[in-house]
């Protein structure tokens, strides 16, 4: 019996009032693959995520992570998924070593200390690890929102412009990140403006358009593609 | 169980360091005290137990509004919530975390308000108030299963502070009947069974509203 991709959904479709934002989208991510979805301001990326991840039902149509629907995921299945948004979900009144704590705590992350120590230290924030989140830049948040999201090593990672607001030096330090988790056999969904052009990393590159997912080649090649450029980070 | 303590563990935390919660049931239930002293009995002199009692549970239904909605509604920094809510976090576990520390946080509030009746009402400290532990205990219990229930309710629409009071006073008045009587039956030295019946109803309102919560809870917490 084949296992149920990590991230998938089937027909789904929602609207706000009378203004439809996804029509009928497809999409499976197998584990170990990445999906990269672009499109322009309100066209219905962070509607896509939030329904993948099961903040919000679909009007029809089904989200599915690792066979089950998302919206109904077991503990289990929730343990196992790792979920970025424009939101951090950091308590600012707490360091990050703390709000790193409390995640470890809920995800039931073994050896926690060192997994902190070391997530803190990869996403450049070692020195910080102290300090308040209240007194974080944007760029420093984003880098612990990526921790906070990777440190129970999720095998399906759903990511809302997980570039934003990061500097070159974040940029190719979430890419390594990415690329680590790809290659541990995570499936990710991630969302961007634009076709980024992104080194290193491959992803089948779509493109919601008039609420419908487009697949987009590219430039040149006939497997939908994209990649991460360090000196283009997101808008 | 230990999503159970590692929320509680964080909201203590929280408290402590921010501070805000606390800080403002005590200062409102100082502030309804100081009003109810002077509206009641402007002149001074000795206050009856029956008084002191309801100063002291309209002190408590103000300070508790503000202290068990704020367990919730700090969690909405931040999209803090979200992530309580796709964690493998058992929903239950999340109710009992948030109702414990509203419960914490009244029970201190508390204590401070009846150190001040005691002191704005002339009374003595003594025995009587030990009588009065449970009922106030009982009080808070059900006041903090009831706000916290109401808040995840009101959390999700606009001006749900506003809406807050206004759902959770009615909702609460037979408890409040009940604690402000038992608690002016204890002050005043009433034998144990004059409070045993206020006592009843005040546990009967807990058990329903503790278990209303912990049921609809995963509900009312769910998708957005």
């Amino acid at each position: 019996m084949t296992a149920a991709a990590p991230i998938a959904a089937r027909g789904l479709c929602k609207s706000f009032g009378a203004a439809p934002v996804l029509r009928g989208v497809d999409l499976t991510v197998a584990a170990g693959s990445a999906a990269l979805i672009i499109g322009r301001n309100g066209a219905g990326k962070s509607t896509l995520l939030r329904i993948l991840a099961g903040l919000w039902s679909p009007d029809d149509g089904a989200a599915l992570l690792f066979g089950e629907p998302s919206a109904a995921l077991a503990p289990a299945g929730r343990r196992r998924v790792g979920l970025v948004t424009h939101q951090s979900f950091l308590y600012p009144n707490l360091t990050a070593r703390e709000n790193l704590e409390f995640f470890c705590a809920l995800y039931g992350v073994a050896g926690a200390s060192k997994q902190i120590a070391r997530w803190l230290e990869r996403v450049g924030l070692a020195t910080a690890a102290d300090d308040r989140v209240r007194g974080f830049s944007r760029g420093m948040e984003q880098r612990l929102t990526l921790a906070r999201a990777l440190i129970h090593r999720p095998a399906a990672l759903l990511m809302d412009e997980p570039l934003a607001a990061l500097d070159a030096e974040g940029v190719a330090m979430a890419a390594a990140l990415i690329d680590e988790a790809l290659a541990g056999g995570c499936a990710i969904v991630l969302t961007a403006h634009q076709p980024l052009a992104i080194a290193k990393l491959e992803f089948a590159l779509y493109e919601i358009v008039r609420g419908r997912l487009v697949v987009r080649p590219a430039e040149g090649g006939a497997e939908p593609r994209g990649a991460i450029d360090p000196r283009q980070p997101a808008a | 169980m230990a999503g159970f303590a590692a929320v509680l563990r964080k909201d203590l935390r929280l408290e402590m360091r921010g501070g805000e919660s606390l800080v403002a049931l005590v200062a409102l239930s100082l502030l309804v005290l100081v009003v109810m002293v002077f509206a009641l009995d402007p002149a001074g002199g000795v206050r009856d137990a029956a008084t002191a009692a309801g100063a002291l549970w309209v002190a408590l239904i103000f300070a508790g509004v503000i202290g068990s909605s704020r367990v919730l509604l700090a969690e909405r920094d931040n999209g803090c919530l979200r992530a309580l809510i796709l964690s493998p976090l058992d929903r239950g576990a999340l109710y009992w975390a948030k109702l414990t520390a509203a419960f914490i946080f009244m029970a201190i509030a508390e204590a401070a308000a009846i150190v001040l009746m005691v002191l704005f009402f002339n009374l003595d400290f003594d025995w009587r108030l030990m009588r009065m532990a449970p009922v106030i205990a009982l009080g808070a219990l059900g006041f903090a299963a009831l706000s916290t229930l109401l808040a995840a309710i009101t959390g999700r629409v606009r001006a749900g502070d506003m809406l807050l009071p206004l759902l959770a006073v009615p909702l609460f008045v037979p408890a409040l009947i009940a604690g402000a009587k038992a608690s002016g039956a204890a002050l005043g030295g009433a034998p144990f069974a004059a409070i045993a019946q206020w006592l009843k109803i005040l546990v009967a309102f807990d058990v329903l509203f503790v278990n209303a919560g912990w049921l609809l809870f995963e509900y009312v917490i769910g998708e957005e």
